[in-house]
């Protein structure tokens, strides 16, 4: 009752969820028909300090890593956004508005606490974005493999602690964290279709983004 | 011979964390198919070093600890009856916070009391272990129960505090129901903050004269990250029923300056003598409108900012157009 008084007050939801930029595009016709357009608590609420810690480190990795994968899309469009390969680019960085819009909303409804280092994410990303975009179109989709492939790993590992914990519990979490997971496999399966492996460096350059990724990772858990 | 009552306290703690170990061990084991003789033992053996202080264990115990009531030992027959999953737990006659009975109580409960009946003696004795004692002395305790508080004058402090922020975060979630169920007219954010931080300070009324030394307390270098934690839990709850669901900078922006706003209030309120406080109320209004100003002024800078960016790029695409560098690759 209380929840539907309050999706009564707000306005139409489905701008939220659903920005119209985003709503003619296939792709994300799947998603505006999965659990993003629902409307019920993600969470249970927490049974103890330990759980809620738990809850919050991980909410809070995974919106600065969204809100990260965000600026990494906006400094490739900056460079790249008038090529060829600027519609694919936004393409992909409307799916991850939409990530990082459902994890907004799931941070702001349980009171988690988002990173200290936003700010730091938000100049890092869209550097890291903008220089490889500038190393051509091979360079930006080395990054995005690089980056996705550490993004999917994270979830995967997030999604075997949530399995392991009690799966029942928290079902729409793990229901949400699959279909991100999805996505992020999907984009780094286009970046390699699209050439990622034939810029000077690869190794180099993919070994190096995913350690930062991976340092990034450990920092957002903690600060 | 007795040992003194904080020794059994602390055995007592030490069992039942022993205890639990030891029932998550038991309840791998008899996951399997389990004969219900073994079953019972198994029971018998938890009954035995789960004394009566654990959550959700039914059983009775054999030692009963001194100060405290028995519990009827109907453990055995009701917990046959249960299914095959051992430390079930059976709601029949607990109540979900984890008393046995009526009668019963854990050691932080027996401390929560001791404490809120000592908070009566504070305008005569401060913030000391005297006044606990006085309140362990109205429960009719000894007063050498102050031996359990390690803190002394400080977990009295803390508790205080932690009840304050509790009674504020039920008031405010009340509130928030009225206004979700249209019983109520929702706040202005600036009137909710003023509202919300006047309440909080308000409950400190009938100590004020002797806060200036709880103040002090809790400036204490091993009570700053409590009283820490509990400010920031306060100015949380406060944000979020005035509707802040900011995932960004702004959460930081708004606690510090809530924070400030409640410190400083806080300490003139304690130097105020005017009737009912008044001038703190006013130093409050104004302080909420120097952050509300802030915040608005920040936003039209930054809205400046963005025009002439947005200024400037119009500019040197002008002057890419003129000089027919900007060419589709």
């Amino acid at each position: 009752m209380q929840r539907a008084a309050k999706c009564a007050l707000r306005p139409d939801l489905s701008l939220v969820f659903c920005p119209s930029s985003v709503r003619n595009c296939r792709a994300v016709n799947r998603v505006n028909g999965s659990v993003l357009c629902r409307r019920y608590s993600v969470l249970p609420p927490p049974r103890d300090e330990e759980e809620k810690a738990m809850l919050d480190s991980m909410l809070r990795v995974d919106h600065a890593g969204e809100y990260g994968a965000n600026r990494i899309y906006a400094g490739q469009m900056a460079v790249l956004g008038r090529t060829q390969t600027g519609p694919l680019i936004q393409h992909m960085w409307d799916q991850e508005k939409i990530h990082l819009e459902k994890f907004n909303e799931i941070l702001g409804e349980h009171r988690v606490r988002p990173t200290l280092l936003l700010p730091l994410w938000n100049i890092a990303g869209f550097a890291l974005g903008a220089c490889t975009a500038l190393l051509g179109k091979e360079g930006a989709m080395a990054c995005t493999v690089a980056v996705e492939e550490s993004i999917s790993e994270h979830y995967n590992s997030q999604i075997r602690t949530l399995m392991e914990t009690d799966p029942e519990r928290y079902t729409a979490l793990l229901q949400i964290i699959k279909e991100f997971r999805d996505d992020e496999i999907e984009h780094h399966d286009t970046g390699l279709e699209h050439d990622a492996e034939s810029v000077p460096g690869y190794f180099l350059l993919k070994t190096a983004i995913q350690v930062g990724c991976k340092a990034a990772i450990f920092i957002s858990q903690r600060i | 011979m007795r040992s003194p009552l904080w020794l059994d306290m602390a055995a007592l703690v030490r069992a039942l964390r022993a205890g639990r170990a030891l029932r998550g061990l038991g309840s791998v084991a008899v996951q399997g198919t389990v004969s219900p003789q073994c079953r019972n033992a198994r029971r018998g053996f938890h009954c035995a070093t789960l004394l009566r202080l654990a959550d959700d264990s039914k059983s009775g115990t054999s030692v009963p600890p001194p100060s405290f009531h028995e519990v009827p030992t109907a453990g055995e027959s009701s917990s046959s009856s249960e299914p095959s999953e051992d430390g079930q737990p059976n709601t029949s006659y607990q109540d979900q916070s984890g008393e046995h009975g009526e009668d019963y109580e854990t050691e932080e409960q027996l401390q929560v009391r001791i404490l809120t009946s000592a908070l009566e003696f504070v305008p005569e004795h401060g913030w000391t272990v005297e006044a606990i004692a006085a309140g362990a002395e109205t429960l009719g305790l000894s007063s050498a129960s102050t031996g359990m508080f390690n803190n002394g004058a400080g977990d009295l402090v803390l508790h205080f505090v932690a009840q304050c922020n509790a009674q504020l975060a039920d008031t405010l979630a009340e509130q928030h129901n009225l206004v979700q169920l249209g019983q109520a007219e929702s706040k202005e954010m600036a009137e909710f903050l003023r509202d919300a931080v006047e309440m909080r300070l308000r409950m400190l009324i009938p100590y004020i004269d002797t806060w200036p030394q709880a103040m002090s307390i809790l400036l204490l270098p091993h009570n700053i990250p409590d009283s820490l934690k509990h400010l920031s839990t306060m100015v949380d709850d406060i944000w979020y029923y005035a509707g802040d669901r900011s995932t960004d900078m702004n959460w930081y922006t708004r606690r510090a300056a809530l924070t400030g706003i409640y410190n400083t209030t806080e300490l003139v309120m304690v130097q105020d003598s005017s009737p009912d406080f008044e001038d703190t109320w006013v130093f409050l209004d104004n302080r909420i409108k120097d952050v509300v100003n802030m915040a608005n002024t920040a936003k039209q800078v930054q809205a400046t900012g963005e025009a002439v960016v947005q200024g400037l790029m119009g500019a040197a695409i002008t002057l890419k157009n003129l000089t027919g560098m900007n060419q589709r690759r």
